[in-house]
């Protein structure tokens, strides 16, 4: 069942890149989308199998013999199953939007997107280390390739390429602390690995923790791994941005996690501070950059930084709530962003740019636009009970509780700032409120082809029904309680570990999840207020004089110099590691 | 960021992470020991299976997923390279119509060597992949030898000749279908080492002569540019 949800993605991409330009688009779009619809249901049959009991597969008949094997194991629990389904959930709705969006591209753009699907979700569902690497590489190229698409432009060419090469040497680093855990352990698996570090020296284990967790913050876009992203999605078609955003960069986490509890659990003292000192830094950092952007789409790339620092900041606290926070936020944010990313694509198609200052009144007439970027932009802010929101309370109780009182406001400021930029965009583009003017007549490629007298379905329900769905997450009772059974099974070392290697059994305890306090609801409110503000200040009030010289050397930093970029990321290794050491 | 900045704050990066890397090399094991976990096992397994090279047995059925992945990579890659270095409008407008795909100027001593190493690298190609199960080789040494052979008439300057042996429609279909079959029998499951080392080596083969392809193609193009703007 696990592997027809990998291969079958592959095996029609593979047909379609063969037979599919003799074949009418029509017939293209719906062999795509039938196959991920199939996978879809596959993936949802996997997570409702994991939920009762994680199912291990080995592939090609390997399983261990005496605790030991030289296999590689699918592992679907149900973190792992969930998050592949969200990757198919996604992707569909990417599918669909690029129907009537995506005119003028062939069979070889579905089947790199059914590839890519695959390819994220053998990253989750992998229980081998070097296997996960493996597929980190292969999602990597086709993203490199897809953000590309559009290689008339040179902008484009500058942005897939500072993504290749910096995900490249993130991919280089991981790979050496890959080298320097199997010259030591003589195992890939995270399982068998795991088992073999306790005698092993502290300063190997630390250093082979930073250099293994790099490539995948560089994926998470983490300050200071996270320039590669605003330039990529700047650039990227439409669709392909739902997909980065929406799960693509969040699985960075998702690695650094698994990394963490099926291999690392306990090993690495300093891993929580560092974590969250990474986390709190890329929270603020893509919060500020988010509100000093008019670009749309790179707005919302600075936004994923952001709420992506949020949730490491969840996960650093290395706590079993937490962490379902932690996802619950994950899932809230991909709906909303997502939903923003093909609001965003409307725009484009419509006015032929992308400037907010451009766009001021224009989008008067796209109503079901506009209704998405309040409600995103609401989404955002944190307003109850959508998924960011539940998300939210509940690492923010869970932080209290370990004596993270900071973590609370970080994660508003962030939520502010973000929630800010998005409603500012809505009140100047679909209100039309604010002074005019100052915008770049410099037009983009719509993507699209010959113009639509008006939008089709296709390119605005799914849209609606993520960033609809995404606000009423924190309504449904029986996700809360299976985020947290996914979530306890998660930190469970010695249940993966045994239930891998030797079949045992793999149970958790999950208490049920509260975000309804007086708390979590405060905290929502504080963060609509807040983004209120950071919008009206933001459409009438130029930027203060004495943060003038903060801001102008921030926005040089962000430079699109792919050698600062380069030492950035070398620098972030070492800082990274110093922090694993002394914190 | 100014290059004196750029290269302090790579300098200080990097000097971390040679730290790093020393501090990583406290307490090796010693130098020859007899401690070879992942080594042990693997023979182990290969020879419980019956089969005689083991690299084979690591790449082709322990750990088989791992190359289909590196496979699909590959076929990625060519994709992505058939798709990234398609010739874009703004080319195609400057280059009006004139193309530079005529056998070129090369040393007679060049000529007659491709042309003699063409049949020869082809065999030796094919001789890899098909003793893979048993030499060291496979499909994927071997796909590769067989892709940049072709390309030894581009050494040759004859270009028209290379255009005839290498149409690019082929071999992507061809290259897809190598990559489909080896995800089939990497399904189907263990012990087929030489239907796997075949297919592998077609989906290298063909992936590499598609990448050579578009960037020869890329470079082709790029002298008849300058050719335009040294007339205009």
């Amino acid at each position: 069942m696990v592997q027809a949800a990998i291969a079958a993605p592959v095996l029609i991409a593979i047909m379609l890149a063969a037979g599919g330009r003799r074949l009418p688009r029509p017939v293209v779009d719906a062999v795509a989308t039938g196959t991920i619809l199939a996978v879809t249901v596959l993936l949802g049959i996997v997570l409702a199998t994991a939920l009762r009991h994680p199912v291990v597969t080995w592939l090609g008949g390997w399983p261990p013999r005496g605790g030991v094997s030289v296999g590689i194991p699918l592992v679907a629990d149900p973190m792992s199953a969930g998050l592949a389904l969200l990757v198919a959930v996604l992707t569909l709705a990417a599918l669909v939007f690029s129907w009537r969006y995506l005119v003028e591209v062939q069979a070889i753009y579905h089947a790199l997107m059914l590839l890519f699907t695959a390819a994220m979700c053998a990253f989750v569902l992998t229980g081998d280390l070097f296997d996960a690497f493996v597929f980190f590489e292969l999602m990597s190229v086709i993203a490199y390739v897809l953000t590309g698409y559009k290689a008339e432009e040179p902008r484009t060419v500058h942005g897939a390429l500072n993504f290749g090469v910096i995900n490249s040497l993130g991919a280089y680093v991981t790979l050496m602390g890959i080298g320097l855990l199997y010259a030591r352990t003589g195992q890939l698996n995270f399982a068998a690995m795991g088992a073999r570090l306790p005698g092993q020296d502290h300063r190997l284990v630390t250093v082979a923790f930073a250099l293994v967790c790099t490539g995948f913050l560089v994926k998470a876009a983490t300050a200071p791994f996270h320039f590669w992203l605003a330039d990529a999605h700047a650039v990227a078609p439409t669709p392909v941005c739902v997909l980065f955003s929406g799960v693509m960069v969040e699985l960075g986490v998702y690695a650094i996690a698994r990394t963490y509890w099926a291999t690392f659990a306990g090993a690495v003292p300093g891993a929580r501070p560092a974590l969250a000192f990474l986390g709190v830094v890329t929270a603020l950092l893509g919060g500020v950059m988010c509100v000093l952007q008019r670009h749309v789409k790179r707005l919302l790339a600075y936004s994923t930084v952001s709420h992506v620092g949020v949730i490491l900041l969840g996960v650093a606290a290395l706590d079993h709530d937490s962490l379902a926070g932690a996802a619950y936020y994950l899932l809230g944010h991909a709906g909303v962003k997502s939903a923003l990313f093909i609001a965003a694509g409307t725009l484009l198609n419509r006015f032929e740019t992308l400037d907010e200052r451009e766009l001021h009144g224009r989008g008067l007439r796209l109503r079901a636009s506009g209704a998405v970027f309040l409600v995103g932009g609401l989404g955002l802010a944190g307003v109850p009970p959508s998924g960011l929101w539940a998300g939210k309370a509940v690492m923010d109780e869970a932080a209290q509780r370990a004596g993270w009182w900071w973590a609370a406001p970080v994660g508003v400021v962030a939520s502010a700032l973000t929630a800010g930029a998005v409603l500012r965009v809505w009140l100047r583009v679909f209100r039309g409120v604010g002074p005019s003017g100052g915008g770049t007549a410099e037009h983009e490629d719509s993507e699209t082809g010959p113009r639509m007298s008006r939008l089709p379905w296709t390119m605005l329900t799914p849209g609606v029904i993520l960033a609809g769905g995404a606000v009423l997450l924190g309504l449904i009772p029986g996700l809360l309680h299976g985020v947290s059974h996914a979530a306890g099974l998660f930190v469970d070392h010695d249940g993966y570990v045994s239930a891998v290697l030797s079949g045992g059994a793999w149970h958790a305890a999950s208490a049920p999840l509260h975000p309804w306090t007086a708390a979590g609801l405060v905290g929502g409110a504080a963060g609509v207020v807040l983004a209120a503000v950071v919008a009206v200040l933001g459409l009438h009030q130029p930027v203060p004089r004495i943060l003038r010289p903060v801001i102008d050397r921030l926005r040089a930093a962000h430079s699109g110099h792919v050698g600062e970029y380069a030492a950035w990321l070398t620098a972030g290794v070492a800082l990274f590691g110093l922090l694993l050491f002394t914190a | 960021m100014s290059r004196r900045t750029r290269f302090a704050v790579f300098a200080v990066g990097a000097a971390g992470l040679v730290i790093l890397f020393v501090l990583a090399a406290f307490r090796l094991p010693d130098f020859g020991g007899r401690f070879h976990p992942y080594g042990e096992r693997a023979v182990t397994s290969a020879i419980a299976e019956k089969t005689k090279n083991v690299v084979s047995s690591v790449n082709f059925d322990q750990r088989a997923f791992d190359t289909v992945g590196e496979e699909l990579i590959l076929f990625a890659s060519a994709l992505g390279a058939v798709i990234l270095l398609r010739m874009v409008r703004r080319e195609r407008e400057e280059e009006a119509g004139e193309h530079g795909y005529g056998p070129a100027d090369v040393f007679d001593a060049l000529r007659l060597t491709g042309y003699l190493l063409l049949p020869v690298t082809l065999l030796v190609g094919v001789y890899i992949v098909a003793h893979g199960h048993l030499s060291p080789g496979g499909g994927f040494q071997g796909g590769v030898v067989l892709g940049t052979a072709l390309h030894l008439l581009y050494l040759t300057g004859d270009y028209p000749a290379l255009a005839r042996l290498r149409p690019v429609p082929v071999f992507e279909s061809a290259e897809a279908l190598g990559a489909g079959a080896f995800v089939v029998l990497g399904l189907a499951g263990a012990g087929l080492l030489i239907p796997m080392n075949s297919v592998v080596g077609l989906e290298v083969g063909c992936a590499f002569v598609l990448v050579l392809a578009k960037f020869f193609e890329q470079a082709l193009l790029v002298r008849t540019d300058d050719a335009g703007t040294e007339d205009s």
